[in-house]
């Protein structure tokens, strides 16, 4: 067989972050090739250098021994080069034909005329092909979720009518929102588009792998670590892969705080907790002077939970006590009121006020804590109160009355992270993903801070991007997935868990 | 490429933030320059008084307007609520005798309140919130007075205060003042202000820090409320008589007013003092387009395209993904 | 499983459903649901003043509903992109100053004859593109770049005109008003015939498609590589269009030019549009929902008037109705930490 598509030392930085080292890849027609690798392996990267949805920082890409650069999606769509998104692509207001030829050129909307019969009977076709029952004439919002990747999988699909050579599709984790039944038809449909198409599946769910797939790409910090036909590769194997390298980075553990957190009445305990998003009846306890950590793949809950404990998120049941006292979080105004802070995920959209400087970022929380009487500002006071984290932190500027938006990625996280640890409230502090993107020494400055405070009696919890992390940093880890715990452990009994434990608890 | 986008916006970004800051002042001391130059008389201290009174209801709007705009939300009923205020005035006077302005005044606060806590608990746009109250105002004022201009109760003594002057400047002059001090005062000293450009520059920063925002809103669109009413006794106090379309030209003239001070429309950027630059920008240019020819029918096209060039210059394009 | 069976359509006649478009699965309520109001507030109007089915109240409902209806329909194309036109009334001022002073009038030699229309319908095509160009390829703000353009036209129109009202001579203009088909004017025909054709340009061209797709999910038509800034502009200059039309229209029924030709019909197109089930946000509704509001607006104004309420009470109701049709219809869509400027 030939390669259809060939990838070559294609890599992708962005800043100062190699999202994307050099790779090679070669997708045979006929094939089923399997991506796996944690959140941050460079797997999404990849998959959207393909879908023209990024553009590559170098290398080159061959589709049929012939080089080709895909500058949008529109493009790649002409060369026969489809993507069925995890965050589904289509016009929500338009029927599932419409959507269908969206980007497509069709004889029934000729002429800017559309002849609605013969659009329908085309998108029919296509639907037919994959053997769905989906009216072509719905609107896609009226449609359940897996109905609306099934029309999205149409759409990629009706790419082959383009072009003269099997279509490529990539899906991107397509199963981590559906339902075990529409995973199993979701599969049948994979093995019928084996004999017509070229496949890249994206999945951490190494089970789906090794049954769908004919080849598996293992994927680490943005590198490929290892490639084998799934026939001579087991689970286990395939773990200790995903697990990589990181295992050498971190060494030997110290007791984080020290304190034993059972002789103290808890400062967090949650109950039953659910939310819209994921959550679903999660119960956990964090103790003063305690760091929580906790894993999970994406939309495992994790993140969600954090959230849902800051009052962020909607349609919220359950009990939350701090320090023993039933209090109603109902959004993040009244957790801040009642000490509780949180380090987001996305800090340019949650965590940073562009354009503002670093004395005013930091103040916006709790600059009144330094006021007369909770009424009155201070501005002396914060400010030196401000200045005062920001060289604790150790932030790089060259003045505190600096924009924020001139620091690096690193020191813009020390910001927000000042901006929680200046208030004079605090008890609780929610870390999400708080190291990503940052560089060792802004990562380590970051810990230290915390780990002064929580000597002093703060109860952190922290979703970690990687199992290193957690390790290194955690008192106790409580494992996530599909919304609810699935291991926990505690480190200072000596209950320490494998890297490949907690893979396995997670995936 | 991430990176050349990064630099290029911030560069982008410090020449919107020299535009806002100095272009506003230096074209209103050109304006004023230019005025003495073209007519020498426009500067004199009777003509000067004269253009306090004509200023002063325009500026107080402005300024008012100034606060939901910072938090990115704008208010369209201003120009409703200071017509309706003349004819509440009236209407009011027999009941409320000697309190009549006051009550008005805390009825408009009430009222902006009501309105921004509406907009931003139930999540309505505030543009359609407010075009739907102006209707409702000014259908209101209509009903009220009748459609006709009504005489004011020449008792009242707050409108009685503002039609005065005090060392030979008009009162209304002074109101201006006491507005911005007391917008001034609280912003600066309480948390209100940084809340204000905090929702702005970046809401959901500001809501994952814990800022109300309804909280904040509400009091955005009460002081605009508050404004654009004692903007409508000041006007009213010139005129000496209440009509239920008084204010209706005001809209335009108050963004204008808020945009040419360097008020991003997009919200966070600018201030109180930008409003009273920008208020006196405008008031300056209704003088100035009276005094070099321009029909006062004109003044609508002069202003519409002001907006326009103002909006166009200060919009800070990088921020804003899908501009509707 | 099967998808079919939820649409709220006749069952077993796959191949050939009804072909009439769009199909709405499950909708049947919210498209029902206006007309049902519009049912409801007749009756109730012919029971309390006994007058208002009548045949002549009911000729003058179609002819005050004439003008709306088309604004509405203009006004309902810029809505479905998540924009809003607040330009309307500055672009009527304008097309009718075009008009009496180019069509034979009395105040100049003029005698444009059928190209006045041209010209006047031409001003507000014009206007329509310069708020298209300014919003998309400015990127401004389509509420303020309106707004501007409202006090433009109204400046453009007082300055037009001149030391006295122009009246209108051309009887090709008064014709428009004056000619009389089965006990209604002209304009009524208009009316219907504008919304049928525009009814027709949103559901079955390219164009009127994919401005419903902009409303729906700009950034992925923008990721598909569609010219959304031709979509979007196209749109506003059909709005300006209309607006023109209307502004034409008016004046072909006064006999002269005015600049105040618009006063108080931008609030009563608003809420037309969003009574009618087009939503501000843009992709949901159309034109003949929008007619259908228009018509509701228009019936609960004359029902008002005949059981004695006053003529101004009509832009407290519009208003009222903008808020409260928004709040109601948004209501499901709050959340913690939704952001609505």
């Amino acid at each position: 067989m030939t390669n259809l598509l060939e990838v070559r030392s294609v890599g992708k930085t962005f800043g100062r972050v190699v999202a994307l080292e050099p790779i090679d890849l070669s997708l045979r027609q006929g094939e089923v090739l399997g991506l796996v690798g944690q959140n941050g392996s460079g797997k999404s990267t990849l998959l959207k250098i393909m879908a023209g949805l990024v553009q590559p920082g170098q290398g080159e890409m061959l589709l049929r021994d012939k080089l080709v650069r895909l500058n949008s999606p529109a493009e790649a769509t002409m060369h026969g080069i489809g993507m069925v998104h995890q965050e589904q692509s289509l016009v929500p207001n338009l029927t599932v034909a419409e959507n269908i030829f969206l980007d497509k050129p069709n004889a029934a909307k000729r002429h800017g005329l559309y002849r609605w019969r013969r659009l329908f009977e085309a998108a029919e076709r296509q639907l037919k092909k994959i053997e769905v029952d989906i009216d072509p004439r719905a609107i896609v919002e009226d449609l359940r979720f897996a109905e609306r990747q099934q029309v999205e999988l149409a759409k990629v699909l009706a790419i082959e009518d383009l072009v003269d050579h099997p279509p490529i599709i990539l899906f991107d984790e397509p199963t981590s929102v559906l339902t075990q039944g529409e995973i199993v038809q979701l599969f049948r449909q994979i093995d019928r588009l084996r004999q017509t198409a070229a496949i890249v599946f994206v999945s951490h769910r190494l089970d789906e792998i090794l049954s769908i797939c004919d080849r598996a790409v293992v994927m680490t910090d943005g590198r490929k670590v290892a490639e084998h036909p799934t026939a001579d590769i087991d689970r286990d194997s395939l773990y200790r892969l995903m697990v990589g390298r990181q295992r050498a980075t971190h060494g030997p553990r110290v007791s984080v705080s020290g304190s034993p957190a059972s002789t103290e009445k808890p400062r967090l305990e949650v109950e039953n907790l659910s939310s819209a998003n994921h959550v679903r009846g999660v119960g956990l306890s964090v103790a003063p002077g305690e760091i929580l950590g906790m894993l999970g793949v994406q939309s495992s809950g994790a993140e969600e939970l954090c959230r849902a404990i800051f009052g962020a998120e909607d349609e919220m049941t359950g009990v939350i006590r701090l320090n023993g006292r039933e209090t109603d979080v109902a959004s993040p105004a009244s957790a801040v009121r009642q000490g509780i802070g949180y380090l987001p995920a996305n800090r340019h959209l949650e965590g940073l006020l562009k354009g503002r400087t670093l004395v005013e970022n930091m103040v916006l929380t709790s600059g009144l804590d330094y006021g007369h009487g909770g009424i009155v500002i201070n501005r002396a006071a914060e400010r030196k109160a401000a200045t005062t984290w920001i060289e604790r932190l150790k932030v790089k500027t060259r003045s505190s009355d600096a924009r924020i938006d001139e620091l690096s990625g690193g020191n813009q996280q020390k910001v927000v992270l000042g901006k929680w640890l200046m208030s004079r409230r605090l008890q609780l502090l929610l870390l999400d993903h708080p190291t990503r993107g940052l560089d060792p020494g802004a990562r380590d400055d970051l810990f230290d801070a915390v780990r002064d405070e929580v000597a002093k009696g703060l109860a952190v919890i922290f979703v970690a991007d990687t199992i290193g992390e957690v390790l290194d940093f955690s008192d106790r880890i409580v494992v996530m997935r599909d919304g609810a715990i699935s291991a926990q452990y505690d480190l200072n009994r000596g209950d320490a868990p494998s890297e490949e434990d907690l893979v396995r608890a997670m995936v | 490429m991430s990176a050349f986008r990064g630099t290029g916006r911030a560069e982008g970004f410090d020449l919107a933030v020299a535009l806002r800051r100095f272009v506003p002042i230096s074209v209103l001391v050109l304006l004023l320059g230019a005025s003495a130059i073209v007519a020498p008389g426009t500067l004199s201290f009777s003509a000067l008084t004269g253009f306090v009174s004509d200023a002063a209801p325009l500026l107080i709007l402005v300024i008012g307007s100034t606060m939901p705009i910072l938090t990115g939300s704008i208010d369209l009923s201003v120009a409703g609520i200071a017509s309706l205020t003349g004819v509440l005035v009236v209407q009011l006077a027999p009941i409320f005798g000697p309190w009549t302005c006051l009550v008005v005044l805390l009825i408009a606060i009430a009222f902006g309140a009501l309105q921004g806590f509406a907009h931003a608990w139930l999540q309505i746009p505030s543009f359609i919130t407010t075009l739907g109250t102006l209707s409702m105002l000014s259908g209101l004022s209509l009903l009220l007075s009748n459609a006709t201009a009504q005489p004011l109760p020449d008792s009242d003594p707050f409108i009685t205060l503002l039609s005065n002057t005090t060392f030979g400047i008009p009162n209304t002059g002074y109101a201006v003042i006491v507005v911005v001090a007391l917008l001034a005062l609280l912003m600066r000293y309480s948390r209100i202000g940084r809340d204000l450009f905090a929702l702005g520059a970046g809401e959901r920063t500001a809501v994952m820090s814990g800022v109300r925002t309804i909280r904040v809103r509400s009091f955005a669109f009460a002081s605009s409320a508050g404004c654009a009413a004692l903007a409508g006794l000041a006007l009213v106090s010139v005129t000496e008589f209440s009509s239920p379309t008084l204010a209706g030209n005001l809209l335009l003239l108050s963004i204008v007013g808020v945009v040419l001070g360097g008020t991003a429309i997009s919200g966070g950027v600018g201030g109180l003092w930008a409003g009273v630059i920008g208020g006196l920008i405008t008031a300056w240019l209704r003088v100035a387009t009276v005094l070099i020819g321009v029909a006062p029918t004109a003044q609508y096209i002069v202003f519409g395209i002001m907006a326009l060039i103002a909006v166009g210059l200060t919009t800070d394009r990088g921020k804003i993904g899908v501009i509707k | 499983m099967k998808l079919v069976a939820k649409a709220g359509e006749v069952p077993g006649q796959p191949a050939s459903r009804s072909l009439r478009f769009p199909a709405r699965p499950g909708r049947w309520l919210q498209s029902i649901g206006p007309v049902a109001v519009l049912v409801v507030l007749a009756l109730a109007f012919q029971l309390a003043s006994h007058n208002f089915l009548s045949p002549g109240n009911l000729a003058a409902i179609a002819e005050a509903v004439a003008v709306p209806v088309i604004l509405a329909t203009g006004l309902s194309f810029v809505i479905l992109l998540g924009a809003i036109d607040l330009s309307l009334e500055g672009v009527m001022a304008t097309s009718s100053m075009t008009v009496a002073l180019l069509a034979a009038n009395n105040v100049n030699g003029h005698h444009w004859g059928i190209w006045a229309i041209v010209a006047a319908l031409g001003v507000g095509v014009v206007f329509g593109a310069f708020n298209g160009v300014l919003n998309t390829y400015f990127r401004m703000p389509s509420l303020i770049v309106t707004l501007g353009s409202w006090f433009i036209g109204l400046g453009i129109a007082s300055v037009l005109f001149p030391s006295q009202v122009p009246g209108i001579r051309d009887p090709i203009v008064l014709g428009l008003a004056s000619t009389q088909f089965a006990g209604l004017s002209l304009i009524v025909f208009i009316a219907v015939a504008v919304l049928a054709i525009f009814h027709l340009v949103l559901n079955y061209t390219h164009l009127g498609r994919m401005i419903y797709a902009v409303g729906g999910g700009e950034a992925t038509l923008v990721a598909t590589g569609l010219r959304v800034p031709l979509f979007k502009l196209a749109a506003f200059m059909i709005s300006g269009f209309l607006a023109a039309l209307a502004g034409l229209l008016l004046s072909a029924q006064l006999g002269d030019g005015n600049a105040d030709i618009g006063n108080g019909l931008l609030f009563p197109a608003v809420s037309a549009c969003v009574l009618g089930g087009t939503l501000l946000s843009g992709g949901r509704g159309g034109a003949i929902q929008s007619a259908i509001g228009a018509v509701i607006l228009e019936v609960l104004n004359n029902g008002l008037i005949q059981i004695g309420a006053g003529p101004y009470v009509r832009n407290i109701i519009s208003g009222a109705v903008i808020v409260t049709v928004v709040a109601i219809s948004g209501l499901h869509l709050r959340r913690k930490l939704r952001i609505v400027k």
